[in-house]
């Protein structure tokens, strides 16, 4: 099998890699928010429940998380296993990195001096307009770094869709590997990955960028 | 130059990976390539050689797998421990990524790949070297036993399972391409479970599969049943490294042994092997 041919193969899969991104970052970035909110709430038992889900989230490993919301279903209830994988492995995805995005908002919110909030009040803002129209903006350029980071690791953590045989573009990779006896299409994916990355941070950067208005 | 380019690559993977490895393992080869010019007694070499890394698949019943006590056990390893016995060498095993074994295997992470694994042409045109093949295997199509589908013909645009790295896969993409072509989707699986998980969940309607495996997992899991169709038949061997040929023909030699001090039958009579017994290829003869 030539390069070229290679190359080919493995970017048909690149769509499957790119859906499970966008589709990831569509529902774990609101998500993220409403658990920082759960997470900061006055009562009690919802804090605490929240805080256990990220715990768990957190400290159990993703490629679990995936055969847990793939084939759990299956073995706890005899449910038939989803013939479209991507929407168990979006799923697992979302809530994943729901966990890791609401930690990272609730950095950006308690960041915010209480002074802004009794400044507001003064002014006569209600909480919904403080939160909206002062707090939130300032936490949004606080958190960018944090949350490039996290939008990098999820763009190599999508290679981790093979363990529930979702044919993105590692999995192919690695079929190709094995017939081919050769180490190149892991080498290929790796560019692949490099390039998808460079384009992620260089689109973050001018975000950032953007968000200077004061500067 | 793209061959050139994807062979100085390798090689220079191969040689990162020696060194990774090369305080524990070096010293124990490296006695043996000396060893092997002085070609006449295979006796005389093996003082020189005092443990044997097998490399296995740990997940592959009943050839290889983790045993309820803890410990590696299966007919391959059962028939490797009685061969270090008669060797005087001691048995170290060592579980392989099933993808990369022949990478691990170059990098002397073991010493011999024995595994349930298929001899592919594959693997001689990269100059490993094999022992005699010593079981003969054929792949099955499982189903859902009221499913209805009796044969592979009856399969065409569903969708069949097969874990990736098996010789099912490779006979899919190789020899079977054209049945690969009428099914609907071929599901590759990273483990024979998963496949299985798939059948059983109604994500796929078969799974493609080794004789022996199938004949254990159905005779477990009920609601299931094998399509009476024998499809590609392939042979088991022992992958050596390239330099490793006087250790392949004494390994060779102390099987046969076995075989003629009935130890090898032995082993074959247990009752854990009882799908297997019928394709090995030294009781047969």
């Amino acid at each position: 099998m030539s390069l070229l041919t290679m190359i080919l193969k493995m970017s048909e899969g690149l769509g499957k890699t790119c859906a499970i991104f966008f589709l990831t970052l569509l529902f774990s970035l609101p998500l993220g928010m409403i658990v920082a909110l759960l997470r900061m709430s006055k009562v009690k038992v919802v804090s605490a429940v929240t805080r256990f889900f990220i715990t768990v989230l957190r400290g159990t490993p993703l490629m679990l998380q995936l055969l847990a919301v793939t084939y759990g279903p299956y073995y706890l209830f005899g449910a038939n296993v989803a013939r479209n994988k991507l929407i168990p492995v979006v799923i697992a995805f979302s809530i994943n990195y729901a966990a890791y995005f609401a930690e990272i908002y609730r950095g950006g919110i308690e960041s915010i001096p209480i002074g802004q909030y009794e400044a507001a009040e003064v002014l006569g803002y209600t909480k919904l307009q403080t939160f909206m129209r002062i707090i939130l903006p300032q936490v949004i350029k606080r958190i960018m770094p944090s949350v490039t980071n996290e939008v990098v690791t999820l763009v190599k953590d999508t290679s981790m869709a093979f363990t529930v045989s979702y044919q993105e573009m590692f999995t192919i990779g690695k079929q190709i590997a094995n017939s081919q006896t050769s180490f190149m299409p892991f080498l290929v994916a790796g560019v692949f990955y490099y390039l998808f990355n460079a384009i992620v941070d260089y689109l973050m950067g001018r975000i950032e960028k953007r968000l200077n208005y004061y500067k | 130059m793209k061959k050139l380019f994807a062979m100085l690559l390798a090689l220079a993977m191969v040689f990162a990976l020696c060194a990774c490895g090369s305080t524990a393992s070096a010293p124990a080869a490296a006695p043996a390539e000396e060893a092997a010019p002085a070609e006449e007694a295979a006796e005389e070499a093996a003082p020189a050689r005092t443990s044997f890394i097998m490399g296995i698949d740990p997940e592959y019943p009943p050839f290889s797998y983790l045993g309820d006590d803890g410990n590696y056990t299966g007919f391959d390893v059962e028939v490797c421990q009685a061969v270090c016995d008669s060797l005087g060498w001691e048995l170290k095993i060592f579980g392989v990524n099933w993808d990369e074994k022949l990478v691990q295997l170059d990098s002397m992470e073991c010493d011999c790949v024995w595994s349930g694994m298929t001899i592919l042409d594959s693997m001689k045109e990269a100059g490993y070297v094999i022992s005699e093949p010593y079981y003969d295997n054929t792949q099955v199509l499982v189903v859902k036993a009221d499913s209805g589908f009796e044969s592979s013909a009856d399969l065409a645009g569903k969708i069949v399972a097969v874990q990736l790295g098996t010789s099912g896969e490779a006979l899919l993409g190789g020899d079977l391409a054209e049945l690969a072509g009428t099914f609907g989707q071929v599901l590759t699986c990273d483990s024979f479970l998963k496949c299985f998980t798939e059948l059983e969940g109604n994500a796929a309607d078969a799974v493609f599969v080794d004789m022996p495996v199938a004949a254990s997992y159905v005779a477990s899991h009920e609601g299931l049943s094998i399509i009476d169709e024998n499809l590609g038949a392939e042979q088991y061997g022992i992958a050596f490294r390239s330099s490793d040929a006087e250790l392949c023909a004494q390994v060779d030699a102390a099987v046969q042994a076995l075989v003629a001090d009935g130890t090898y039958a032995k082993i074959a009579a247990k009752e854990e092997y009882a799908d297997i017994v019928n394709n090995l290829l030294f009781l047969s003869k």
